[in-house]
């Protein structure tokens, strides 16, 4: 299996490096010559090109959606729809904000990671470079690498499972991402294994207005189990850019997929993204996903409960502070009798902030013995904070037990006052209020990332990220 | 709006619609030559300004009243069925096809003989009973008289009282003006009722008003007022029923009723409605209930819906005094293919505001309910406590409930603010124990269900009412388990 600077140089062989007039980047803006120029530059099979070319005429025919989120002030047209690894801008540490670099310092980030989470150091836009694949997970046969190499290497099991969880018609901007997709990465368990350490993979937007468009395709075989963790605590530098992305999960029967996202774009990003798994017989997917950065997030993971016996859990945070609007949630569709699900959502809006819980739970007709939970909790800490909640609940089978909880407070000024007379302050007390609120999401995560983002809700807390 | 849009913005994608369509009704065989309808179409032929001008004229309408009609024409014109982007891929009238109903164009008559103090029903303060287009029954008992207390038809309001008239009607009242079938009544109103309790006035007894509607191609319009002045208490229960015996074919034409309930409560007053809806399987009904609260006043809903095809309604609590208060319950019990589209809206603007919301549903063959309910919770809202419950019992692998009990507030000093939904099959452990008391099965069952549905009957505010209500439940019960036996398809 090929290491990283073999994948980036591999690619280079393919002969786009000698037509310079569009290597660095496409023009700004989308059209047909646009997503024919992204395939042709990566070189891709015809079918590829076709499915792009569906899924751009599916984007202009579908109208923005009118619900969720303020998308007006997108400029679709301002947009790089591709830009090529290694050319990006160069950009000096002097250039990054004082607010990022200081969170990163408050976050305890590594200095070297510092210079690449910003975008200073390793430059590298729309293309995944960064995947740490150990010898022994290769050994094992597991596929962790960049989608574009995926297709290259692995075309024929790309070409079974890609696009088969979120088609192109699915939503505007799964029609744009499916597009123009680039980067994002391409996983394969083999049957029985168990990857015994999450794989990790950091997205990155590094250039202003430069679009991400990473499509993820994870396929999990039969008993086999992994864990993959996307994002990171750390602020993801840029301005005014759209993120939209794809990532299409494959738990085959029997097998268990955990996908954890910490995401943290800065607050210019709108972040617009369709996670989706299908989950087969007996098997079981989780989505731990916080959503803390960017201007906008519409985000949804769902999971398809497809075969007899599967289970799914979603656990989802959200941080609305000024300026942003996190409109998060989940989905669980049941299609097979005795699945089971369970949907915990916790949200917090502070300083004008807006969080708005989304969420579906749906029993189709066939679906016996489903059992589902949904539990959303918001804290509301300010006037001029806004929280919503809309679950839909459409149940088809008699024998479903399906209960439904959700409740809207502000931060208990009983605990507080509790806390503060052991000797903490106010300020102390809250964070430890607030932490103990997203508790059930924070002890799912890795120990590393656990405390990472306890430090991060603390920044949040004190407005210090403003 | 085409289903495909309404998919679209069903607000549950990601950015997303979902990939599974929602489930299509079981298809019912259709007469040949009737064009396919869409889930949002609705066709009717006499929403015109024709109507509306031969509706004013048949009145002897003033001009104030013909322009508010004419202003409700269009802004039905204008809005789609659902104007909320949150319900729109919820909205099912398929099975109401009205295209061919008429509406009654004049006034009611009031039948002679109607105030005879003998039709007043036993504990009852008042009645009224219109039948189709006639008032058959209008009295007041001398006591409630005495205190001041009005029931009348909005017609005779109109010659009694114009000035009150224009000031209770105008402007669509508390009518919602986004709401398409509310803009609808408000322009093509023909027959109504007012109700007015003075202030100071506890009427202990209910006010009682019954519809008899249902006759084959018929449209009947109407909106009821009830205005109560300040540290007041009154209750109200409110009857649809069908005219017809229920022996009534599904290949008659079907009929609709459209009513209103714009309530006003003063201060420190409180009203007690309970509305119990059972027209036949051959009606579809739009119900608009709206209230206004004053400082410390209280409504309590109590809402029995069994009947009908297909019935939309819509309730707007306006939560403005300080410390108002609702209390809602409402049960659905389904049968055959019913749609029940059931959505409400409580606002709460004044401080140390209450709302206390509770939808309970049992669903038998291949009914369907859908539970929409807001709660928002305004910026001056200081103090709200607001709990909102959607809750379902599947009688049957076709049935299906839906429920969407959404929250929007930007007010974070709440006492609380909570809303809960659950689904569930008859309860084994409620049923074991009931079988080891010695109940059969099929009895066993029915105490549970009708156990289930209890609370909101236990809140009609009339002892007759409440026992008819009971009875109609039972047999309810007996028509379902016996067309799920196969021996009854129409109720």
């Amino acid at each position: 299996m090929a290491t990283t600077p073999e994948i980036v140089s591999g690619e280079y062989k393919y002969g786009f490096h000698d037509d310079v007039s569009y290597l660095a980047q496409t023009k700004r803006g989308l059209t047909r010559q646009t997503v024919e120029e992204i395939s042709g530059i990566k070189g891709e099979p015809k079918w590829m090109l076709d499915f792009r070319l569906r899924a751009y005429d599916h984007f202009l025919a579908r109208p923005m959606p009118t619900w969720g989120g303020d998308l007006l002030q997108i400029d679709l047209d301002k947009i790089v729809y591709y830009r090529k690894p290694s050319e990006g801008e160069e950009k000096s540490w002097d250039d990054v904000p004082d607010k990022i670099k200081k969170t990163f310092e408050r976050l305890g980030i590594p200095e070297a990671e510092r210079k690449f989470l910003s975008g200073v150091g390793a430059q590298y836009d729309s293309e995944v470079v960064y995947h740490s694949v150990r010898e022994e997970l290769t050994k094992i046969g597991v596929v962790f690498m960049g989608t574009d190499q995926g297709l290259k290497e692995y075309p024929e099991l790309f070409k079974k499972y890609f696009a088969t969880v979120v088609p192109p018609e699915d939503n505007k901007f799964a029609a744009l991402n499916s597009a123009v997709w680039s980067g994002g990465s391409f996983v394969y368990v083999p049957k029985g294994v168990e990857v015994p350490l999450p794989l990790q993979a950091y997205f990155r937007i590094n250039a202003e207005n430069t679009g991400q468009f990473e499509r993820t395709l994870i396929i999990v075989d039969e008993g086999a189990k992994v864990h993959y963790i996307e994002g990171c605590t750390a602020p993801i530098y840029t301005t005014d850019a759209l993120h939209a992305a794809v990532v299409e999960v494959i738990a085959l029967p029997g097998s268990k997929v955990r996908y954890t996202t910490i995401q943290n774009w800065s607050n210019d990003v709108y972040n617009l993204v369709t996670k989706r798994a299908h989950a087969h017989a007996h098997s079981t997917v989780e989505w731990i996903d916080a959503n803390t950065g960017s201007r906008l997030t519409m985000k949804y993971p769902s999971i398809y409960l497809r075969g007899e016996g599967a289970t799914a859990e979603v656990i989802s945070v959200a941080v609305a502070g000024k300026g942003q609007h996190q409109d998060t949630g989940a989905k669980a569709i049941h299609l097979a009798p005795n699945t089971r699900s369970r949907i915990i959502s916790k949200s917090i809006s502070k300083d004008g902030g807006r969080t708005t819980y989304r969420g579906q739970l749906k029993v189709a007709p066939g679906a016996t013995g489903v059992v589902a939970s949904v539990r959303c909790d918001a804290l509301l800490l300010d006037e001029g904070s806004r929280s919503d909640t809309y679950p839909y609940i459409d149940i088809q089978e008699d024998d479903t037990t399906m209960t439904h909880e959700a409740t809207v407070g502000k931060i208990s000024q009983d605990q507080v006052f509790y806390l503060m007379s052991r000797g903490l302050t106010e300020n102390e007390a809250t964070n430890l209020v607030v932490q103990g609120f997203l508790e059930v999401f924070t002890k799912e995560l890795p120990m590393e990332y656990a405390i990472e983002f306890n430090r991060l809700v603390k920044l949040e807390m004190e407005g210090s990220l403003g | 709006m085409t289903a495909a849009d309404a998919a679209d913005v069903a607000g549950t994608g990601s950015p997303a619609g979902t990939a599974v369509a929602p489930a299509p009704v079981a298809p019912r065989p259709r007469p040949s030559g009737q064009v396919r309808q869409g889930p949002t179409d609705l066709t009717l032929g006499f929403v015109d300004e024709g109507t509306v001008r031969a509706i004013a004229a048949a009145a002897g309408d003033p001009e104030w009243l013909l322009a508010d009609r004419l202003e409700g024409l269009r802004a039905f014109a204008a809005l789609p069925i659902e104007t909320n982007p949150l319900y729109t891929s919820y909205v099912d009238l398929r099975n109401a096809t009205l295209a061919d109903t008429r509406p009654y164009t004049t006034p009611a008559t009031v039948a002679p003989g109607a105030a005879d103090e003998t039709l007043l029903p036993e504990g009852a303060a008042a009645y009224a009973e219109i039948s189709e287009d006639r008032v058959t029954a209008l009295v007041v008992s001398p006591e409630a008289r005495a205190a001041g207390v009005i029931l009348e038809t909005l017609d005779e309001l109109a010659a009694r009282d114009p000035g009150m008239s224009r000031q209770l009607l105008e402007g669509g009242c508390a009518l919602p003006e986004n709401d398409k079938l509310a803009q609808m009544t408000r322009a093509l109103w023909s027959q109504g009722l007012l109700i007015r309790v003075p202030d100071g006035v506890r009427l202990e007894r209910p006010i009682v008003l019954r519809w008899i509607v249902g006759a084959p191609g018929t449209a009947l319009l109407t909106r009821t007022v009830i205005s109560i002045g300040e540290d007041a208490e009154v209750s109200v229960v409110e009857e649809q029923v069908a005219a017809s015996a229920p022996k009534a074919t599904m290949a008659e034409a079907q009929a609709f009723f459209a009513g209103t309930t714009e309530v006003q409560i003063g201060a420190a007053s409180s009203l007690s409605f309970a509305g119990l809806q059972d027209l036949s399987l051959r009606q579809v009904a739009f119900q608009h209930r709206s209230a206004v609260l004053g400082r410390a006043a209280t409504v309590r809903w109590a809402l029995a819906q069994l009947g009908s095809r297909v019935i939309r309604s819509r309730i707007d609590n306006k939560l403005e005094g300080d410390g108002s208060a609702v209390e809602q319950a409402e049960i659905v019990f389904g049968s055959a293919d019913q749609l029940f589209d059931l959505t409400s809206y409580t606002r709460h603007l004044g401080r140390d505001t209450t709302g206390n919301l509770l939808s309970k549903g049992a669903l038998a063959d291949r009914s369907r309910a859908y539970f929409k309910g807001l709660a928002t919770i305004d910026l001056s809202a200081h103090g709200t406590d607001s709990f909102l419950g959607e809750f379902a019992m599947l009688l049957s692998r076709q049935a299906r409930s839906v429920a969407i009990p959404s929250l929007e507030i930007d007010q974070p000093d709440c006492r609380r603010v909570a809303h809960a939904s659950a689904v569930g099959p008859v309860d084994e452990t409620q049923m074991f124990y009931l079988e080891s008391r010695g109940l059969h099965p099929d009895e066993a069952r029915k105490f549970i269900v009708l156990g289930y549905l209890e609370p909101v009957v236990a809140r009609v505010p009339l002892a007759g009412a409440q026992d008819r209500l009971r009875e109609l439940l039972e047999a309810k019960w007996v028509a379902q388990s016996g067309s799920r036996s196969g021996t009854a398809e129409v109720a």
